[in-house]
């Protein structure tokens, strides 16, 4: 009855619901009922588009959505959602929400959080609520730990040095093992 | 992939996504490059990652080369680039095969990864390990668990957690490490990053609590032990491990409920808990025990709970106003007095932005409220429910719905505003139906109300749009208008209809119409409905023509029955009925030449409907108070949750299963013994006891007896059960001897036994009698007699030679009391119905057994089966006395039988004085000397 397992989903959908980020969670190694969302994709969208419908209007707010404890906040063209288990402590998802929610902030600093930059920095997007959720179990609720827990995307790509002072044979050399390399990879 | 969506991509900007077969082209093609472009292999892993996210799926073998050639990063040593692979292997591990091989790889990183990626590594592994390799990991997640790093201790701890369904047995080899990790202090390592400082360490402690939980949760003293050294002073620093050591002990002290009073302590401390987190779950955890076992839990600590309930509604987050009125709600099913202290904060929430709050506010408020302000509650509800969605507003009826059974004094107030949200709120047609439900509900249990409910739904469907409801306006108007003061009011309305709708509500007005012909004080009513009736008939719909022409014959048919047929005087047992007519077509045993005979289905009149119907209300407003127990998915909640897998347990949409099943029942002892040889001569049963247990349910021989009345006769039907493994019971029979033979009115006619009753079989045995005069209360001590015989394990057939052991059980004895005669019925006024029944009797009992008020009442509604009136089947909690009134009919005669029941509790025990009053003098005195 008392499991870690307590939040379903972490989402950034767009105004009409559609997913810009999804990510829905169910305990791994247990063979799953029919109940969880994680486990079909026409009901994930039902799900969806059925909460953008509903809160439509609404800016941010913490209620019962269809038999699950959600959470959300409207960014400037996004919202950011976090579905908790019915029996979770409310004060849990919120929290677990204020977590990912500041880290988003913290993470994608180029002026708020929106459709575009969600998608340029995807990658950030994974990692952070990876580091925040581990398959349902709260991981780190803290923003700045979440936060330093990604890595940013790698600026420059080291190159092969070619060091041209040993002179052309250095280089033939270089080739030569480079190509045997290959042939033994089969290529 | 077609043309189409491949032209999607060209044209959209850059952050649109390449199709799928793009990105998996390029993903093969830049993974196998070498040397590798980390950043380029992070963008298109980027971009991998965002179209599994949009739920785009690659089939297995295509998965599994991706797999494969993403497995080849790990070469290349670059955080970056690492914790990405680490994602894309958690997503493609499951639609990809072969993913064992990447386990070396991945436990390379575990041991020597930097600090960065080594948690995700560690967690990596949920993923790669089954059954048979989940051993292999055993060191290096000990190793993990003990580390300093609170990110690769708590890494550790949530993969042995995902990792316990499939190799407990190596989980649990490093519960000691798990344990210390809860005592120890971590954290995390400071990164080079120095802006982030963290606010909220020790979450490790949390993991580390839910792992040791799991692998002790049936060890009962190491769980106890753990919650000891958990509670002392501040070793759980973290506010996540503090509500999970909360929800242990929730666990345990619902176990052995005993053990409640030991954490006292710990839920004085933790209620006042710096964070609301821990102080809702530690309010949460004393409520639901307290609804679960009242007695234990002292009033001292209650009156705290509810104190600190009232602060959390008081805070600034909404997380711990909506936990918190969540808990008050719940209270207020089952104790609203207790909590009505909450009202000032349940109001103030009224006003807030966020409707869910304010809907569960309004709701408790409605089961807090008393006679005195209930009317101006319902003077806010009215401003709140014009500005929010349709699911509110229908949960909001709901309430007042039910408010409309606990105050029926009240009615006026409840139907005004109904009528006024019905006129002036916009809604759609579900929303209309709930309020036009509600409004028939008053109308059917709170006859004084009828006019001006009626009345003003004649306005109301001069303008309604949806037929739904509109034909179940004029069913209700054309059920009830002719016994108003002023029937022809409603004919000019209900013709309005049949000039201005369309042709499904005109058939509904035909209807309608012709049951107003019937009107007893105004028989001029007659003429001008036929002359109307008669215009209808050249309607130029086919079902109107029809219904108008059948209307007509009816009404000026000579027989009697035609009127019946006009305005039914009962209903038919409709779950008896449907199944009836199921058999009748499963069997077709001559194509269907015999025709299905209605005359076997049971009728009820319209009080016996209405009294089933409150019992089902009644049961269901009890019922309610248990099904939001550990919050499973269908929990009362407001209904902004109506989607498939819901069941709305708010709403009444009829009988659930269970009523079914109970309603089934009678019509299914009905059949049985109707259909036996011996009871023919007896005529129709005419009521048939609830089942009384005669043996403990663990007995060898399960004994349940149920009681039926005939005009002259009466049948004991015993069902016994036979647990015993390997012996069977030979003729088996009751013997019942009445307790004082003397001056029995009941001769015995004979005992039908069971022949053979076979391991775990269950059969029934009757015996008959007959009673001299109309109602006989009478004890019975009964006596189970029967032959066992040995039967031989391989053929389940008695051995041969085995002659058979002659045996007799004594079960407890069986009364015949006043309530079988007794079936309950509705009144819409109780008092004065019972101020005009003529024969009074009155009876005073002194109960010395220590007894609730509660527990009196419910014996009270099972002995005399009459139905409870005006919400008195509860018990207050604030108050020492209580008058229960209760109202049945007589089964042989029909007439009333009404008791009103005063009961004062004290230290002695329960006194109680019934008065009761009939229609028939001889029950009266039975049933009042035969209460307890």
């Amino acid at each position: 009855m008392s499991s870690l397992y307590c939040i379903e989903a972490v989402l950034i959908l767009d105004q009409k619901g559609n997913r810009v980020y999804a990510n829905y969670f169910a305990p791994p190694h247990v063979q799953d009922g029919e109940e969880s969302l994680a486990g079909s994709l026409k009901r994930q969208r039902e799900f969806e588009l059925e909460f953008a419908r509903r809160t439509a209007k609404s800016e941010g707010d913490l209620q019962m959505f269809s038999g699950s404890l959600v959470r959300f906040k409207r960014f400037t063209d996004v919202v950011v959602v976090v579905v908790g288990h019915a029996s979770a402590n409310e004060v849990l998802v919120d929290v677990v929400f204020e977590g990912i929610a500041g880290a988003l902030e913290l993470l994608l600093d180029s002026g708020g959080v929106d459709m575009r930059v969600v998608q340029d920095k995807f990658d950030l997007v994974c990692l952070l609520v990876d580091e925040a959720v581990d398959n349902g179990i709260v991981l780190e609720t803290d923003p700045a730990t979440i936060a330093a827990r990604v890595t940013r995307p790698p600026t420059t790509d080291p190159q092969v040095s070619l060091d041209l002072d040993k002179g052309l044979l250095g280089a033939w050399g270089f080739a030569k093992s480079k190509l045997q390399e290959r042939l033994q990879q089969g290529r | 992939m077609s043309a189409q969506t491949y032209k999607k991509f060209e044209s959209a900007g850059s952050s649109d996504l390449p199709d799928k077969m793009t990105i998996y082209q390029d993903c093969m093609n830049t993974f196998n490059e070498s040397p590798v472009s980390a950043k380029r292999c992070r963008l298109l892993i980027s971009r991998l990652l965002r179209l599994l996210s949009s739920g785009e799926t690659f089939p297995q073998t295509e998965a599994t080369a991706l797999f494969f050639s993403i497995s080849k990063l790990f070469q290349h040593q670059n955080d970056s680039l690492r914790q990405v692979v680490y994602l894309a292997i958690k997503e493609l591990s499951g639609i990809s095969e072969d993913v064992l091989m990447a386990t070396s790889s991945i436990m390379k990183d575990v041991q020597n990864g930097s600090d960065i990626v080594k948690p995700n590594a560690i967690r990596a592994l949920t993923y790669v390990l089954d059954e048979s390799t989940a051993f292999s990991a055993e060191r290096l997640l000990k190793n993990a668990v003990v580390s300093k790093n609170q990110s690769v201790s708590s890494a550790a701890l949530c993969t042995a957690y995902n990792l316990l369904p499939i190799s407990e047995v190596t989980i649990k080899r490093f519960s000691n490490e798990a344990q210390e990790a809860i005592m120890e202090v971590k954290t995390a390592p400071m990164s080079a990053r120095s802006e982030f400082v963290s606010k909220a360490p020790h979450i490790t402690q949390y993991h580390a609590l839910g792992l040791v939980y799991e692998l002790k949760r049936n060890d009962k003293m190491a769980l106890m032990k753990l919650i000891q050294q958990c509670s002392d002073g501040f070793v759980l620093k973290n506010q996540f491990a503090r509500m999970e050591l909360m929800k242990i002990v929730n666990d345990l002290i619902h176990r052995d409920t005993q053990l409640f009073a030991q954490f006292q302590q710990l839920f004085n401390v933790w209620l006042q808990d710096r964070s609301s987190l821990v102080s809702l779950e530690t309010a949460k955890t004393i409520t639901t025990f307290a609804i679960a076992h009242p007695r234990l839990v002292s009033p001292d600590l209650f009156a705290t709970t509810v104190n600190v309930l009232r602060k959390l509604m008081n805070e600034f987050n909404c997380g711990a106003k909506l936990g918190a009125v969540k808990v008050v709600n719940k209270m207020a099913m089952v104790s609203p007095e207790k909590v009505a202290v909450c009202n000032p904060e349940l109001e103030s929430l009224l006003s807030m932005s966020n409707k869910e709050l304010a809907t569960f506010a309004i709701t408790t408020l409605l089961k807090t409220s008393n006679e005195d302000n209930i009317s101006n509650l319902i003077g806010r509800i009215t401003e709140f429910v014009h500005k929010v969605s349709d699911d509110f507003k229908i949960t909001v009826i709901e309430a007042i719905r039910t408010l409309s059974l606990k105050f029926p004094k009240e009615w006026k107030v409840i139907i005004k505003f109904l009528i006024d949200v019905l006129k002036n709120s916009e809604g759609a047609a579900k929303f209309k139906s709930s309020v036009v439900e509600a409004i028939i509900d008053i109308v059917a249990f709170v006859p004084q109300s009828k006019e001006l409910a009626l009345e003003s739904l004649c306005d109301f469907i001069e303008d309604c749009e949806y037929n739904e409801v509109l034909v179940r306006v004029l069913h209700l108007l054309g059920k009830e208008g002719p016994s108003t003061s002023n029937p022809s009011l409603y004919v000019r309305h209900i013709f309005n209809r049949v000039v201005l709708e369309n042709s499904i509500i005109r058939s509904a007005a035909v209807i309608a119409l012709s049951k107003f012909a019937l009107t007893k004080n105004d028989p001029t009513l007659k003429d001008s409905i036929v002359s109307l009736l008669n215009r209808i008939s050249n309607d130029t719909d086919d079902e109107v023509r029809d219904r108008a022409t059948i209307s007509l014959k009816l009404l000026g048919s000579e027989h009697s029955f035609a009127k019946d047929l006009v305005q039914s005087k009962y209903y038919y047992d409709l779950n008896s009925l449907e199944s009836k007519l199921t058999t009748y077509i499963s069997t077709n045993e001559d194509s269907f030449k015999t025709p299905f005979d209605v005359s076997q289905i049971r009728k009820f009149s319209e009080d016996e409907m209405k009294a089933i119907e409150l019992k089902h209300k009644q049961d269901r407003v009890f019922k309610s108070t248990d099904n939001d127990e550990s919050g499973n998915r269908d929990a009362i909640a407001p209904a902004t949750v109506s989607t498939n897998k819901r069941k709305d347990n708010d709403t009444y949409k009829g009988a659930d299963l269970h009523e079914h099943e109970q309603d089934l029942l009678e019509s299914k002892y009905a059949d049985e013994l109707s259909g036996m040889e011996e009871f023919k001569e007896f005529g129709k049963l005419i009521n048939s006891s609830k089942v009384t247990p005669l043996t403990e349910s663990e007995a060898e021989f399960v004994v349940r007896a149920v009681k039926h009345v005939f005009k002259d006769n009466i049948v004991l039907q015993f069902n016994i059960t036979n647990t015993l493994v390997d012996v069977a019971l030979d003729n088996v029979s009751v013997v019942c001897s009445a307790e004082d033979p003397e001056n029995s009115r009941l001769e015995e006619l004979f005992t039908l036994p069971i022949e053979r009753l076979a391991p775990a079989g269950e059969s029934a045995c009757y015996v008959a009698f007959k009673k001299s005069t109309d109602t006989v209360m009478k004890g019975f001590l009964n006596t189970l007699h029967f032959t066992t015989r040995e039967l031989n394990p391989d053929t389940h057939e008695p051995f041969e030679d085995d002659e058979g052991f002659q045996d007799e059980y004594e079960i407890d004895s069986l009364f015949l009391n006043a309530g079988d005669y007794i079936k309950s019925s509705f009144v819409g006024n109780f008092e004065a119905t019972f101020d005009q029944l003529p024969n009074e009797e009155v009876a005073v009992y002194n109960i010395q057994e220590d007894l609730s008020l509660q527990e009196v009442i419910d014996k009270l509604v099972l002995n005399t089966s009459c139905l409870p009136l005006s919400n008195t089947q509860f018990a207050p909690t604030d108050s020492s006395s209580h008058v229960l009134k209760l109202f049945g009919k007589s089964a042989l005669m029909g007439t009333k039988v009404a008791l009103v029941i005063k009961m004062i509790k004290s230290s002695k025990g329960v006194a109680l004085k019934a008065q009761c009053r009939t229609e028939d003098a001889t029950l009266c005195a039975d049933i009042v000397n035969n209460l307890m």
